[in-house]
């Protein structure tokens, strides 16, 4: 990657389409580290990312208020 | 635990397996331009001529393919004269959610989708992908809170592409 699109992103020139996003609120370094990779390593990124949050939602159990375990240890 | 599937990556070489004529849109677009904004199915245009819709029947036929939200009972046949008959479809299937637009809110058909595509090689195949100007076009025509989340950093990555664009026709003359 050049060290134009670098600058771009780390340091938005005022008034650019990337200082308008950093307003937004968006994190531009994180759109960076994406133009980084190839665009198939994006996809696979992507599906690593959804493969994660499957993971994470199959493994999640709901113990329950804290309180509640607080009061049961009681 | 159910296998795990790459719903990005499948759809995908489903597509290119089968040669279906289509063109990326939407989210997974947006990943290949660079952009951060998550997806969980792909988005494609696919052209209406009959041959295409030959291949995309036979794709679909091989995965297993319902139709989306729909009743289990809601009786569909999946062949082409069902693909010509209607027009944009959201599909579950055994590699992933796959949304099949005939046509584009604010762009239209594959016809003038294509044009101004930008080719890209994933995964053995080669894809056209939405020109990122029109991709922000769509997402601003869509309207949805999703899209509009997405554009600033759209906008940032194209105007980027613009900025390099004029400093190597520069550089060439």
């Amino acid at each position: 990657m050049k060290a134009e699109d670098e600058d771009y992103f780390l340091n938005p020139p005022p008034g650019s389409a990337a200082a308008c996003a950093v307003e937004f609120g968006i994190d531009l370094t994180l759109t960076l580290e994406n133009l980084r990779l190839t665009p198939e390593e994006r996809i696979r990124k992507l599906d690593e990312f959804i493969i994660g949050v499957a993971r994470l939602k199959a493994s999640a159990r709901v113990l329950g208020p804290r309180d509640a375990a607080d009061n049961q240890n009681n | 635990m159910p296998p795990i599937i790459k719903i990005i990556e499948e759809p995908l070489k489903l597509l290119g397996e089968h040669g279906v004529e289509c063109v990326i849109i939407g989210g997974v677009a947006a990943t290949l331009y660079g952009s951060t904004i998550l997806t969980n199915d792909l988005d494609v245009c696919y052209a209406r001529n009959a041959e295409n819709l030959e291949r995309l029947a036979t794709a679909l036929l091989s995965v297993n393919t319902q139709l989306r939200g729909a009743p289990p009972d809601l009786p569909f046949i999946l062949d082409t004269e069902t693909l010509r008959r209607g027009l944009n479809f959201t599909f579950t299937t055994d590699v992933g959610n796959l949304d099949l637009l005939g046509e584009v809110r604010g762009l239209g058909f594959y016809e003038q989708a294509i044009p101004g595509a930008i080719m890209f090689e994933l995964f053995g195949y080669s894809f056209p992908v939405l020109a990122i100007k029109k991709l922000i076009e769509a997402k601003r025509t869509a309207g949805r809170a999703k899209d509009m989340v997405a554009l600033p950093e759209l906008e940032a990555i194209q105007e980027r592409q613009l900025q390099e664009r004029s400093e190597e026709d520069k550089r060439e003359t």
